[in-house]
């Protein structure tokens, strides 16, 4: 894996983990992805991905209570740990380096069309 | 959740699934997640798309980072290890058991490959199109008086503007006619052409065609490649034939095609394409703009446009119809094109059309080559082969089963489970099939080329289509299984103490009645195969010898000159040949036995009604074709002195018809016949004479009304009857003299019999494929009954040699021994004679003229096959009962 780059799904669940702290589980983050997005996921792709984010260390996870709707099966919740947020704050640094400097016609040019 | 939602259960199997090959760690949490969205599901959408997502869910979630370790490594593969020594060590120890296992099952395995090779083939026709999906060809069924007289793939020219014209719902339209008879196809350089062949696959087409078959040009313009009607395209194949000496793709050069049809002379090529598809029912290496051919001036008269059906019609929908919309729409269109026509001869015509991917295989329109039952046949011969091959895996496992109930009573005394001794019988036979195939794809890769040759198409064995790949598969993985299944569990079951003391009876009684069953299922499909064989190849030969009331093979047919053919110089060259000593009798005719008739037209009776016409095929022949093919008259004459000069010539000499013509159109006895006339299309006509009836179709047609029409000479085909002594040399002449009196034309000549036989092609392929296939099951079943023989014997041994010490004569003990066996062979007869009996009936409609099924089809077979099987069975116990007693008796 070369330097610390997210991908772009990746990056998407990592803020939704941040945006539903403390409590946020496979299945609300896929509702809230749809609902902030309107993207429909499928559970496995957030999965594999929280799977894929915990082994680069970039969340931690606990087990929460059980509840009946899971069939008596405990959630886990997901947390973004540091090295998760300090990458998060790297990707959008990179991203606002390269927005300023995308010159001013730009702009201009592409709402004429 | 403030929301409160109640718990449902969800669907067992997925759960179940789920919880097998999830990792422990993740499964509480990718369990709980899915429940949950089958819960709210199950409020918002109902039980069954519930049910139906939790399924879809379980599924999704089968990928690597979900999945547990599902073989435990290292146990495995150690138990994997040993058991595969322990295989290899047991096959090098009994060669001859191996041998006859690996091979029995290696030939079934090729044969179930070759056949699932050209099954595809067959199943591949017209697929692979860009638009395969939307093309139709128009057919057309004709109604007489509310009776159906077929279905026809051929229309008139007409059709193609109408439907362009009245059906939006297609969105493109191709005519096509193709060069009936073929053409002179050479090369021109310096306006000369170069040296001329005989070319039959030439089509003209419009040139949507192009788009519409998605043709791959190499070079030039598919858009404009068949707008100037003296344009012509070429494959690519004929490009390297005609210009092997060019570097150039040879575009813009000039090709000459002579023939029948349209504006002929010398074409631009404007474009190569890559060749054109064999799995395809339309076959061209030319292709020529069809406004070229209708220049031809029979195509310029007023009523051509519905009167000639030489066309085909091909067509697009568009995506947003279907067959059956545009059917309903076009099925009565005939009615407001031809209504009058139609109203007069109180007939109908129906358009409909077919997808051209069904056309190869299930074509609507009558007498289209291709049959679907053929396929459905080869993949049950396919089917018994393979079955036949695991069944003799399985008898000769089991066989073996009291010899090695040693090495499992130690095993089990030693504490190995069951499963443990399954799993390595199961790995066993693993290995015993993976040779087993690697011997059988060596073996179809070597024989697929040799059955390509006998259809006459260029067979590989290709693992690269997916449903090969997927039977190879299945074969790889599921043939131990089922092979190996009933050897691991029957020998597992050995009770301990018994098979340590080495009992014999280890089979029971219930045990080697399977056996025994499958020994005669093997047997019956072995009897099927032979007694089927022997059918086919009788019926082949009677078609051959039959009398078709021609004497063929003292006729030798030239095809007639289509360049430079000047009457002088027929005249020259029919003299010259008929000077030679050899030659008995000299005739031309249009068109000759096996070739089919000129024309079908109607007729009725001249006084009857119009509407009493029928259909007849005619020939043109001049005066000498009665002599030279020695066709008898029943009445009246032949075309001898024909009278010369009149209006028409043709009509004042009168027409000759057959004997089957007299009573289809009410014309009394031979004799009575000469005073009739008839009305042949529009024409009267007076009787000249009455044929006697004779095959001038191959013996699958009955003899249909025919009849001779007169012309002075043709030069579309040559006959020449001849002495058959130095037939070489009289050849040698004759040709001599017609390179010398038509030159530039290309030689083509054979004995009238071989063309005839032509006809048979596909009946003799099916034949040769039959008895290739015959030839596999018999080999196999013999292999088993062999192995088993060996098997039960090697366990007498002890037995045979008491006998001889009693004084047992050799025949006796051979007798004994074979008894059993001879028994299921009789009863494996006694079981596939009805079977047989209704196949060979079946196949046998295939022909208007078919030998009677008699006792004799069966009773040579099964002869055959006793013998063989006994000769099989002979060979081990004459071996055993040979020996002397003292040896046998010492074995222990």
């Amino acid at each position: 894996m070369k330097g610390t780059n997210l991908g772009e799904f990746q990056e998407l669940v990592l803020l939704t983990i941040g945006v539903l702290y403390p409590e946020a589980y496979g299945v609300g983050i896929k509702e809230e992805i749809l609902a902030k997005t309107g993207r429909k996921v499928t559970l496995s792709t957030v999965h594999a991905a929280l799977n894929r984010m915990e082994k680069k260390g970039l969340i931690s996870s606990d087990f929460g209570e059980a509840t009946s709707i899971r069939g008596g099966k405990r959630k886990r919740y997901f947390t973004i740990t540091a090295y998760g947020l300090k990458t998060l704050s790297e990707t959008r640094a990179q991203r606002d380096l390269l927005w300023n400097a995308i010159p001013e016609q730009v702009f201009q040019v592409n709402w004429q069309v | 959740m403030s929301q409160r939602l109640s718990s449902h259960k969800p669907p067992r199997i997925p759960q179940r699934f789920l919880r097998w090959y999830c990792k422990p760690e993740l499964l509480e949490d990718i369990e709980g997640d899915i429940e949950e969205d089958f819960n709210k599901r199950y409020q918002r959408i109902g039980v069954r798309s519930a049910r139906l997502f939790y399924w879809l869910d379980v599924i999704r979630f089968f990928r690597p980072f979900a999945i547990r370790n599902l073989f435990k490594t290292q146990k495995f593969n150690t138990m994997f290890s040993i058991n595969t020594k322990i295989a290899l060590r047991n096959m090098s120890k009994h060669k001859t058991y191996s041998f006859i296992n690996i091979s029995g099952l290696a030939m079934g395995i090729a044969a179930c490959l070759i056949i699932s090779h050209y099954v595809l083939f067959e199943l591949s026709f017209d697929k692979q199109f860009a638009n395969s999906d939307s093309l139709y060809r128009v057919h057309t069924t004709y109604f007489q008086k509310g009776n159906d007289l077929g279905t026809d793939m051929h229309c008139g020219f007409g059709l193609g503007e109408a439907l362009r014209r009245d059906i939006p719902e297609f969105e493109n339209v191709s005519l096509v006619h193709p060069y009936y008879g073929g053409a002179i196809v050479s090369a021109v350089a310096d306006s000369i052409g170069l040296l001329p062949i005989q070319e039959h696959h030439l089509l003209f087409a419009e040139p949507t065609f192009i788009e519409m078959f998605s043709l791959e040009f190499v070079a030039g313009d598919p858009a404009s490649a068949l707008n100037d009607p003296k344009s012509i395209v070429i494959s690519a194949s004929m490009a390297e034939k005609y210009y092997a000496n060019e570097v150039d793709m040879p575009i813009g050069k000039t090709l000459r095609v002579v023939g029948r049809w349209g504006d002929t002379g010398d074409f631009i090529i404007s474009g190569i394409i890559k060749d054109f598809p064999d799995n395809s029912h339309l076959q061209f290496d030319f292709l020529m703009p069809l406004e070229n051919v209708l220049r031809d001036s029979q195509y310029g008269s007023e009523d051509a446009a519905w009167g000639w059906s030489n066309f085909q019609l091909y067509t697009q929908l568009i995506p947003q119809t279907t067959e059956e919309l545009v059917e309903a729409k076009i099925k009565n269109l005939m009615r407001t094109y031809i209504a009058e026509d139609l109203e007069r001869n109180s007939e109908d015509q129906q358009l409909s059309i077919q997808s051209i991917s069904e056309l190869h295989l299930q074509s609507e329109a009558g007498n289209e080559g291709g049959n679907m039952n053929t396929v459905y046949f080869m993949i049950i011969i396919a089917a018994f082969i393979l079955v036949i091959a695991w069944i003799n895996f399985i008898n000769l496992s089991t066989a073996k089963a009291a010899e090695r109930g040693r090495e499992i009573g130690v095993k089990k005394a030693m504490g190995a489970l069951r499963k443990q001794l399954v799993a390595q019988f199961l790995v066993e036979s693993f290995w015993l099939n993976l040779l087993a195939i690697a011997l059988g794809v060596l073996l179809a890769y070597l024989v697929l080329p040799r059955l390509g040759i006998i259809i006459g198409e260029d067979f590989r064995l290709d693992f690269s289509e997916p449903v090969m790949l997927i039977i190879l598969l299945v074969l790889i993985f599921v043939g131990p299984l089922l092979a190996g299944a009933y050897p691991a569990f029957f020998m597992s079951g050995f009770e301990t103490t018994r098979s340590l003391k080495g009992d014999q009876k280890l089979s029971s009684k219930g045990r080697i009645q399977l056996r025994k069953v499958l020994v005669v299922f093997q047997f019956v499909i072995s009897t099927l195969m032979i007694v089927g064989t022997y059918a086919v190849s009788e019926q082949l030969r009677f078609v051959r010898v039959q009398n078709t009331g021609i004497d063929m093979g003292r006729i030798l047919v030239i095809k007639g000159p289509t360049l430079n053919r000047k009457f002088s110089a027929y005249e020259k060259f029919r003299n010259e040949t008929t000077a030679l000593a050899a030659v008995e009798e000299f005739t031309t005719s249009r068109s000759i036995p096996g070739a089919g008739y000129n024309w079908t037209t109607e007729m009725y009776k001249d006084g009857e009604e119009r509407s009493t016409r029928k259909g007849v095929s005619v020939t043109w022949v001049d005066a000498n074709f009665f002599n030279t093919y020695e066709i008898e008259m029943a009445s009246g004459r032949d075309f001898s002195n024909p009278i010369t000069e009149a209006e028409d010539v043709m009509i004042a000499n009168g027409v000759i018809v057959n004997e089957a013509s007299l009573e289809i159109f009410d014309l009394g006895s031979p004799e009575d016949a000469l005073n009739e006339k008839l009305v042949l299309s529009g024409t009267t006509i007076h009787i000249r004479g009455v044929m006697k009836d004779h095959n001038w179709k191959s013996l699958h047609n009955e003899i249909s009304p025919s009849l001779f029409l007169y012309t002075k000479a043709n030069n579309e085909y040559f006959s020449v009857r001849m002495n058959l002594q130095n037939a070489n040399e009289t050849i040698d002449q004759i040709m001599e003299y017609y390179e010398s009196n038509f030159p530039g034309n290309p030689l083509e000549f054979h004995f009238l019999d071989d063309f005839f036989d032509k006809q048979y092609k596909s009946d003799r392929q099916f034949g040769q494929i039959f008895n290739g296939f015959a030839l596999f099951a018999i080999l196999t079943s013999c292999l088993g009954l062999f192995g088993l023989t060996a098997f039960s014997i090697l366990q007498k041994t002890k037995e045979i040699g008491i006998r001889k010490v009693l004084g047992a004569k050799m025949s006796h003990i051979t007798f004994l021994f074979s008894r059993n066996y001879l028994i299921l062979i009789v009863i494996a007869n006694v079981l596939a004679i009805p079977i047989a009996y209704y196949g060979i009936n079946y196949w046998l409609q295939n022909f208007a003229f078919a030998i009677p099924v008699t006792v004799k089809l069966f009773l040579i077979p099964l002869i055959l096959l006793v013998l063989i099987s006994l000769m099989t069975i002979a060979f081990q116990t004459i071996k055993v009962a040979r020996t002397s007693p003292v040896k046998n008796l010492r074995t222990e």
